[in-house]
C-alpha cells in the first residue's frame, strides 16, 4: 500500500468536507480502520474535537451517531430501553381482543425496543461513525462498561439475546479533561491531542468554512485571535469562537478590522470572550494595539 | 514480514516507552509492528505520527513522545542509550537540567510563616532542609488509649457521615421515591401483565476512597504523631483507605497501620520510618506517588488528604505540576496545614503557594476541632 498517497487523499477529502486536518491526525484516522481501535481526542474546548467525527462521517458518506455523556448516564440511556408505554398499550389492546392474542415473543421484539446510540451504532448496515462526546463527564462505571463494548462489539439483551455488531463502527471519543480517564480505556484507544491551530491552519479553516470573507479581513481576524490566545485569559477563544466572530464582523459589513473603531470591535468581541474577567482584561487600548499589530 | 533485528528494535522501543511511564501493553507492541509493516519503516515521519497516536494516552505523553522517539531512533543518542541495554529498558531522564541543579544547590531555608504557636515549637519553625535524617521515631505512644479516645469519636462520626454519600445513579430500593417502570413491568409478567406491585429506585450510596499523604519531616514533627493517630483511627473505621508517609521519600504504611496487634504495628512502623523527622521534598514525593501509585489507587471517587506545612526543598515548580496532575485524577484534594491556625499566617512558602490553585479545601486541622471542621468541609465538597 502506498501509505503517503493514502494519507494525502484522506487529508484532501477531509478538506473537501470542511475540515483541515494535520498529517498526524490523518495518519491516526487511517490507523483507526487498519487496526480497528477507537480514537480518543483530547484538547481545549473549541479546538474542533467534535468536528473530527462529523467530517469523518461526511468523508465516509455514512451516518454519524452521537452519544453525549453526562453524569449519571446509564445503560438504559446509552444502550437500549423497552418502550413500556407501547407495551402496556399492546397488552391492553390484546386483553380487549380476547385471550391468547399476544405472545411473549411479540411483546419483546424489535418493535418495542428503543435503540439508544450504542445499540443503534452496532445495528447499521453500513459502518457508521460513533461519536462518544465528553466521555469524561460520565462516571467511571460507565467507562468500564464502554471498554467492554468497544473490545467485543456485542451487547446482550436478556429478553432478546446477544446482538453482535453487523459492522464495526468507527468510534471517536472526546474528552475535555474534567476528570482523568482510566488507563485501561486510554490504552485501548488511539490518542490524538488537538492543540490550538497554527496561523496557517486556522486561516485555512476560516477559508474553508466562510469562503466569502475578504482575504485581508481573514488574515487580520486570525492574527487577532492568535495574539489574544497569548493573553492570560480564563477561557481562550477556540476555532469555533473565531468563526463566530468572523460571521459577526461580516454581518457588520466590514472588509478590514481597522475600518472599525475599538468600540465596534469590542461589541462584537462577545463572540470571542466568554467570561466577565476576560472582557474586563481586554480594554480598548489593548484592542487598538491588537488591531494595529494585526495589520 | 519484517526482519528479526528490526522487530527486536521496535519491541525495544515500546519497552523504552513503557519504562518512561507510558501505559502500553503487549497489544500495543503487536499493533506497533503491524503499523510498521503497513506504513513501511523507511518513512520515518509517518511512522512517528502513527506510533504517537498508538502509544500515547494523555497530553503530557503526547508532548514527550518526540524526544523519546528521537533519542531512541536518531543515531548519536541511539549509540549512547541503546547499545548498553539490550532490551532498551530504563527510564530516560526528562529534560529538566536547570531545575535539577536548583535541587542540588542545597537546602533553601524558607522562613516566612511564624512560629507554630506552641512553646516547644522551635523545631517546627526551622523550615525544610533537604537532608534525610537517619533516626527513627518512637512509636510507643501511638496506641495509648487516653490519646486516641477523642480522635476515635470524631473519626467514627466522620465515617458514619461518609457512608451516607449518594450518587446520581439509582439502584432498586423498596423505600425509594422514583418509580422503576422497567422492573415493575418485568415483574408484572407473572401476574399476567397487571403491574400490581410497584418497584422503586433510590440513589445509590457510595463510599469514596481516601488517600492520606502525611508529611513527617522535621518541620512537621509537632503534628506527625497526631496525624498518625488520626490515620490509624480512620484505617480502623474505613475499609478503602491508603496511608502514605513522606519526607524525602514516600512510604506506604497502610498495612503496618491497620495491624490489629498494637505492638507489631509499632515495630513495623519503626522499621518503615527511616528518615522520620528529616528533610522534605514534597514535589518529588508527589511525583513518585503519581508515577507508582496513582494509576492503581486514584480513581474518580478518590479524596486525597495531604497534611503538610508546605515547606519544600525540591525543585521549584515540580510540586505545582505534580499536584495539578493529581488533581485531574482525583475527585477532591484537601490540604491540611497546621500553620494556617497561626494568626497572620499567609501561604507564602513556595511549596504552599504553588499548591494553592489546585486545592479544593485548604484547612488548618492543627487540633481535633479544626480537623473535624476540615473533614466536614471535605464531606461537603465530595
Amino acid at each position: 500500500m502506498d501509505s503517503a498517497a493514502a494519507i494525502a487523499t484522506l487529508q484532501q477529502n477531509l478538506r473537501a468536507a470542511g475540515y483541515v486536518a494535520e498529517r498526524s491526525l490523518a495518519v491516526t484516522m487511517l490507523m483507526m480502520e487498519s487496526i480497528g481501535r477507537p480514537l480518543l481526542v483530547e484538547g481545549d474546548p473549541g479546538v474542533g474535537k467534535t468536528e473530527i467525527a462529523k467530517a469523518l462521517a461526511r468523508v465516509k458518506n455514512t451516518r454519524l451517531i452521537r452519544l453525549q455523556c453526562y453524569e449519571g448516564l446509564d445503560t438504559y440511556n446509552a444502550l437500549y430501553e423497552w418502550n413500556y408505554q407501547r407495551q402496556l398499550l399492546a397488552i391492553k389492546r390484546a386483553e380487549s381482543a380476547g385471550p391468547a392474542a399476544l405472545g411473549d415473543d411479540e411483546l419483546f421484539c424489535e418493535t418495542y425496543l428503543l435503540k439508544r446510540p450504542l445499540l443503534e451504532a452496532l445495528t447499521q448496515p453500513v459502518a457508521p461513525v460513533l461519536l462518544i462526546d465528553e466521555i469524561d463527564r460520565a462516571d467511571a462505571a460507565f467507562e468500564a462498561f464502554l471498554l467492554e463494548l468497544l473490545s467485543d462489539y456485542q451487547i446482550s439483551i436478556p429478553e432478546l439475546g446477544t446482538i453482535t455488531a453487523t459492522t464495526i463502527p468507527l468510534v471517536i471519543l472526546t474528552s475535555n479533561g474534567t476528570r482523568d480517564l482510566s488507563d485501561a480505556l486510554r490504552r485501548r484507544c488511539l490518542y490524538h491531542f488537538l492543540d490550538y491551530p497554527s496561523f496557517e491552519k486556522e486561516l485555512a479553516i476560516l477559508r474553508a468554512r466562510l469562503p466569502q470573507t475578504p482575504a485581508r479581513l481573514a488574515g487580520q481576524i486570525i492574527e487577532f485571535a492568535q495574539s489574544l490566545r497569548r493573553y492570560d485569559l480564563k477561557k481562550k477563544p477556540g476555532i469555533a469562537e473565531t468563526l463566530d466572530w468572523t460571521a459577526a464582523l461580516l454581518g457588520l459589513g466590514l472588509s478590514a478590522l481597522d475600518e472599525a473603531g475599538p468600540e465596534q470591535i469590542r461589541d462584537s468581541l462577545a463572540t470571542l470572550l466568554k467570561t466577565r474577567d476576560d472582557i474586563l482584561a481586554i480594554d480598548n487600548a489593548t484592542i487598538a494595539r491588537l488591531v494595529a499589530a494585526a495589520g | 514480514m519484517l526482519e528479526h533485528s528490526i522487530t527486536a528494535k521496535i519491541a525495544g522501543f515500546v519497552a523504552t516507552i513503557r519504562e518512561n511511564g507510558f501505559a502500553v501493553g503487549i497489544d500495543e507492541s503487536a499493533d506497533a509492528l503491524r503499523i510498521a509493516e503497513t506504513i513501511g519503516i523507511t518513512t520515518h515521519t509517518a511512522l512517528r505520527e502513527a506510533w504517537r497516536g498508538l502509544l500515547c494516552a494523555r497530553a503530557d505523553e503526547w508532548h514527550r513522545f518526540d524526544d523519546l522517539f528521537d533519542s531512541y531512533w536518531r543515531k548519536p543518542n541511539r549509540q549512547k542509550r541503546v547499545e548498553s541495554r539490550a532490551s532498551g529498558g530504563g527510564a530516560i531522564e526528562q529534560d529538566n537540567a536547570a531545575g535539577a541543579e536548583g535541587g542540588k544547590a542545597g537546602p533553601t531555608l524558607q522562613h516566612g510563616a511564624g512560629d507554630a504557636g506552641d512553646a516547644g515549637a522551635s523545631t517546627a519553625s526551622e523550615g525544610a532542609c533537604a537532608a534525610a535524617a537517619l533516626e527513627t521515631a518512637d512509636f510507643r505512644t501511638l496506641t495509648a488509649p487516653d490519646q486516641t479516645r477523642a480522635i476515635d469519636a470524631v473519626i467514627r462520626n466522620f465515617a458514619r457521615r461518609l457512608a451516607r454519600l449518594k450518587t446520581r445513579r439509582d439502584h432498586a430500593d423498596k423505600s425509594g421515591r422514583r418509580l422503576d417502570l422497567r422492573r415493575t413491568l418485568r415483574r408484572s409478567i407473572g401476574a399476567g401483565g397487571t403491574p400490581s406491585r410497584l418497584h422503586f429506585t433510590a440513589p445509590r450510596r457510595i463510599r469514596p476512597r481516601l488517600i492520606l499523604l502525611l508529611d513527617v519531616s522535621r518541620s512537621m514533627s509537632l503534628y506527625s504523631f497526631f496525624y498518625l493517630r488520626v490515620a490509624r483511627a480512620l484505617a480502623a473505621e474505613l475499609s478503602d483507605i491508603h496511608v502514605f508517609l513522606y519526607h524525602t521519600h514516600l512510604t506506604h504504611i497502610s498495612g503496618a497501620l491497620s495491624d490489629p496487634d498494637p505492638w507489631r504495628a509499632q515495630e513495623r512502623l519503626a522499621m518503615l520510618s527511616a528518615g522520620w523527622a528529616g528533610g522534605t521534598r514534597i514535589g518529588d514525593c508527589l511525583a513518585a506517588f503519581n508515577r507508582q501509585q496513582a494509576a492503581r489507587l486514584v480513581h474518580s471517587r478518590t479524596a486525597i488528604i495531604i497534611a503538610s506545612d508546605g515547606y519544600d526543598t525540591g525543585e521549584a515548580g515540580l510540586l505545582g505540576r505534580e499536584l495539578r496532575a493529581l488533581a485531574a485524577r482525583a475527585r477532591r484534594i484537601v490540604w491540611i496545614n497546621p500553620l494556617k491556625a497561626v494568626p497572620g499566617y499567609a501561604p507564602t512558602a513556595r511549596g504552599m503557594a504553588e499548591a494553592l490553585p489546585h486545592l479544593d479545601v485548604f484547612a488548618s486541622g492543627h487540633d481535633l476541632a479544626s480537623l473535624d471542621a476540615a473533614l466536614t468541609a471535605l464531606m461537603a465538597a465530595l
